[in-house]
């Protein structure tokens, strides 16, 4: 049980009123000399005992009731812990967010005080699970009765970095109560209730009706933050100067506009520019810088706001890769007139800051042994291939490249079967020749790199595909895309350490009018870096797994995290590539043995935005509940609306039960007069 | 606690009689707080008995004795032994003369001496006010020629003077009135059956005590005196808060006699103890109608005219 004005409590000083009275009486209670106790003796007994009874229920029912005002006055309530008898059979699962907005001020703090004092409302055999939560969730203790360990375990928590997630972590706690075993369930949500925790994805969530939540707000009060909550920048460039424009957005997440907000973006902790804005109430504005230089190698960048308490995301750290380009092999078929190239060399060398530099030969005059050269090959429908082209395009796929085979005209696929036996992913068949009408692209996976830019604009299926070749995909393939027969259009296997990617038709007009339309350039690009291209990113967000490439040795490189620590994890993947876990923002350091690569980590900007969730319709939403119910137990986060109004009651019936023992102490006093009290 | 306007307002429901009315009406009999304030018993009775005289020359309570009292008109059937020739030879008129009663009665008075007899709530102790009584009658007895005789005991008999009707016998009996102190516990049925023996000659026994006794002992001893030939007259002395338990907090009762120690809710108590000596006063006051012996109860607030009319009326009647 506890109080809310203990205070009161002075109050029960007036029960010892009587108690005092009593006693003072007693032992002033004089000697007389009476002649004789003969008579006094003959008194019934029954009589003197049944009215001293009379007199010591006066007594206790005067005390009774004082200490029934002075309670009602102090506000008892009783915790659910002691409500239900026992508690036994009763599991909680307490939550508590450790997300990096729980570093604002004193938040942090807070939840841990009111965890230890949830755990120490904790009776009898009840049993608790701690569980901390932010993106995911850690389950730090399963369910026990030691509340010696619970606590333990609450001191020992600190804030962490991630972004939230309430549904996930109900979802954990949910999950927990599994293997509580049947009886009352309780869920404590210790957090600041930051509407960005709510992923709207999943509004269905509910949980279970036997579930109770409890919400305790530690998030309570204006919390102004300024935050560089994006930044947009070609990761990679080919050429000195950064041509593009790098975009960063600085959001105000305060209901106070900020005056001269100092921006200030620094390349290799040397400051390249700074500026001063203003932002208005829960304003964001986004600057951008241009036209500055970069080093070779991996440049590592960020963008700083200034004049704000709450540093942590104060700072969005990129790199910036300037690399040298790659270099691409066209193979075409030795014609007269117009290459047929001529819409591929275009597609990849127009432009600036252009990754590929491209090199387009016929197949007789390829060098098998200078494939090594290059990143990307493309056999745009060569015909004919030697034996020692095709065995050192295997081999150049085995080590790594990438290799795009168009098959057109000059292909046959009788030939092309027997040269790339392994190496396509599809064995070819007959070319289909549509006289006078045309197929489109269909079925196209637009989850897959290549098609990924495509996916909003649809126009792929506007080409018009006149002929192609029917094929089977071989074990392992996967086809990107059909025509609208159902004969695939782009089929990829992986062998080795590279990728190839078969295309049915032709990369020029022959057999498509694909060339003419605004989407080739874009799918020739596409599928070039797919296949020549690291995938990289400026940087990463934390609580993601990025992958780090080995070294030429095949070795995986040494991580040092921005702390300064050295990474112990060697977890790779398939293909052999280091995968970090990214748990600290900041820069980690890949160290080759001949050169030193960064990998940028942020945390998740919407953890910066502060604004908070409307508590009761959260819970009503989760819960299932009338929000109108919720919105009762607003004054006190830590109760149930149920449990407010069950407080109310003690309150009350505290108050009546005075208000009765005084009435009937009343009649009963008036019934035997006015006792006196001896001993 | 005794309380004063208590016991004024307890007053009238005292069962009384006649001599309740005459205690307001008859300012002259003394209250029993100014009698305290006379040293001498002697002094006192005389001042008790001759007041209740000058009240009484119309009295009733006449006999014949050789102390002229009167003339009343011969009527038939009178012992002409009492008509007085003289007259009836000077006016030719039968008168006859009435006198004093003159038969020489032993009259013994017993006085209840323990110490339970010293309890006091107003002026006087129930033993002073028995020695008030006690010296009065003697005095009043003495007045009638009668002889006076006095046993004061407690657990036993503690003083004994036998009756004479002797000049100067009264003064021993004050002397011995006076020296009375409140003694040890009260035997009263053995004492009655120890002094029924001393009495050798019937006459008038006076019992001035607080009673305190088992009712039925204390009658079959009082009928033992009786059978002996004496008439009884039975003075039940008690103080007034003896009989309304009148105490406005709680108390530690301390038996007088034995010292035992008893703590008392006066609010619980009051109204069992009342019944419980009610039923006491009428078990006494029965068993003495019963065994014809006159009983009276008497508190010490009281003036003593109304044990007198009682003697002489217990004494007309022998």
């Amino acid at each position: 049980m506890s109080l809310l004005n203990p205070l009161f409590l002075l109050g029960l000083a007036a029960v010892a009123a009587p108690i005092l009275v009593h006693l003072v009486r007693r032992t002033r209670a004089p000697r007389v000399e009476f002649p004789t106790l003969m008579f006094v003796r003959r008194v019934p007994q029954r009589t003197i005992r049944r009215k001293r009874l009379h007199n010591l229920l006066l007594l206790l029912m005067r005390c009774l009731a004082l200490l029934l005002v002075v309670m009602a006055f102090a506000r008892p309530y009783f915790s659910r812990g002691e409500q239900a008898a026992g508690g036994g059979d009763r599991a909680n699962v307490v939550l508590i967010d450790d997300s990096f907005s729980m570093a604002y001020g004193q938040r942090f703090e807070q939840a841990k005080a009111r965890a230890r004092a949830l755990i120490g409302e904790m009776r009898g055999g009840e049993r608790t699970a701690l569980v901390r939560f932010g993106q995911g969730y850690e389950v730090l203790t399963r369910f026990t009765p030691e509340t010696g360990r619970l606590t333990a375990l609450v001191d020992g928590l600190r804030p962490g970095l991630g972004a939230t997630d309430y549904v996930q972590a109900l979802r954990g706690a949910e999950r927990l109560f599994e293997e509580a075993g049947p009886g009352e369930r309780r869920v404590f949500l210790i957090s600041d209730f930051q509407a960005a925790g709510r992923n709207p994805a999943e509004a269905a969530f509910r949980l279970s009706k036997e579930v109770k939540l409890v919400t305790v707000d530690v998030g309570e009060g204006p919390a102004p933050n300024l935050a560089v909550t994006e930044v947009a920048a070609q990761p990679t460039i080919y050429q000195q100067k950064y041509a593009d424009k790098l975009t960063a957005r600085v959001t105000n997440f305060s209901d106070e506009a900020r005056e001269a907000v100092r921006v200030e973006f620094q390349i290799n902790e040397h400051v390249v520019e700074k500026r001063e804005m203003r932002l208005g109430p829960q304003d964001s504005q986004v600057i951008d810088f241009t036209g500055f230089n970069l080093s070779e190698g991996d440049n590592r960048c960020f963008v700083q706001v200034s004049g704000d308490d709450f540093a942590l995301d104060n700072r969005f750290h990129f790199t910036l890769r300037r690399a040298a380009q790659l270099k691409a092999l066209a193979i075409e078929a030795a014609s007269r007139g117009r290459s047929e190239s001529f819409y591929l060399r275009n597609a990849l060398t127009t432009g600036e800051n252009l990754p590929f530099a491209l090199t387009v030969k016929t197949a007789g005059s390829v060098n098998p042994a200078e494939l090594a050269e290059y990143r990307v090959v493309i056999l745009n429908d060569p015909g004919e291939v030697s034996a020692a082209l095709s065995g050192q395009l295997a081999k150049f796929v085995e080590q790594g490249g990438g290799l795009v085979i168009a098959a057109g005209p000059h292909t046959q696929a009788e030939s092309f079967n027997q040269s790339f036996p392994a190496l396509s992913p599809a064995a070819l068949g007959e070319a289909v020749q549509l006289r006078g009408d045309h197929v489109a692209l269909s079925e196209i996976k637009t989850d897959h790199p290549i098609f990924e830019v495509f996916r909003q604009s649809g126009r792929l299926a506007s080409a018009r595909v006149f002929g192609y070749h029917r094929s089977t995909p071989r074990e392992g393939a996967s086809v990107l895309a059909r025509f609208e027969d159902g004969s695939p259009a782009l089929v990829e296997s992986a062998t080795g350490g590279g990728k190839v990617l078969l295309y049915t038709s032709t990369l020029d007009a022959g057999w498509n009018d694909l060339p003419l339309t605004p989407i080739y350039l874009p799918l020739i690009r596409q599928m070039a870096r797919y296949l020549g291209e690291r995938e990289e990113l400026a940087w990463h967000p934390l609580g993601q797994a990025f992958t780090v490439p080995v070294a030429k040795d095949g070795a995986p490189p040494a991580v040092d995290a921005p702390s300064g620590e050295r990474l112990t994890e060697r977890q790779q993947t398939a293909t052999g590539e280091l995968i970090v876990n990214a748990r600290e923002p900041g820069f980690y350091r890949l160290r080759y043995p001949d050169r030193s690569q960064f990998a940028a980590v942020n945390l998740e900007a919407r953890e910066s935005d502060l604004r908070r969730l409307d508590v009761n319709e959260f819970v009503a939403a989760v819960t299932g509940a009338d929000p109108k119910a919720a919105a009762g137990a607003a004054p006190d986060p830590k109760l149930l609306p149920e449990e407010v109004e069950s407080r109310q009651r003690v309150w009350w019936g505290l108050l009546l039960a005075a208000l009765a023992l005084f009435v009937a102490e009343a009649f009963l006093a008036r019934r035997t007069k006015s006792a006196k009290v001896i001993g | 606690m005794w309380r004063k306007e208590k016991a004024e307002a307890g007053r009238q429901a005292v069962p009384a009689g006649p001599a309740a009315q005459s205690s307001s009406a008859l300012p002259r009999f003394l209250a029993p707080e100014i009698l305290a304030r006379i040293s001498s018993l002697e002094l006192l009775a005389r001042a008790v008995v001759e007041g209740f005289i000058s009240g009484l020359h119309r009295s009733p309570y006449t006999g014949f004795s050789t102390e002229f009292a009167e003339y009343r008109q011969y009527l038939p059937g009178d012992d002409l032994r009492h008509l007085d020739w003289r007259l009836l030879g000077r006016t030719d008129r039968y008168f006859i003369k009435k006198y004093r009663a003159d038969t020489n009665a032993q009259c013994h008075i017993l006085v209840d001496a323990s110490a339970s007899m010293r309890y006091s709530t107003g002026a006087v102790t129930k033993l002073q006010y028995a020695q008030f009584l006690a010296s009065s009658l003697a005095y009043l007895a003495n007045l009638q020629q009668d002889a006076v005789g006095l046993i004061a005991f407690d657990e036993r008999v503690r003083t004994h003077v036998p009756a004479h009707s002797r000049s100067g016998h009264m003064r021993a009996i004050f002397g011995r009135m006076e020296q009375l102190e409140p003694g040890s516990e009260t035997r009263l049925a053995k004492v009655l059956h120890d002094a029924a023996e001393r009495i050798t000659r019937r006459g008038i026994v006076i019992l001035i005590s607080d009673m305190y006794d088992d009712p039925e002992e204390v009658l079959k001893s009082l009928q033992h005196l009786r059978f002996k030939g004496n008439d009884l007259i039975v003075f039940h002395v008690l103080d007034r808060n003896e009989l309304e338990f009148e105490f406005s907090e709680p108390v530690l009762l301390e038996d007088i006699e034995t010292e035992e120690q008893m703590h008392v809710l006066p609010d619980l108590l009051a109204e069992g103890y009342r019944a419980t000596i009610g039923a006491h006063i009428e078990r006494l006051r029965d068993g003495a109608a019963a065994n014809r012996i006159d009983y009276e109860l008497l508190t010490t607030d009281r003036p003593l005219d109304y044990a007198l009319f009682s003697f002489l009326a217990k004494r007309a009647r022998r």
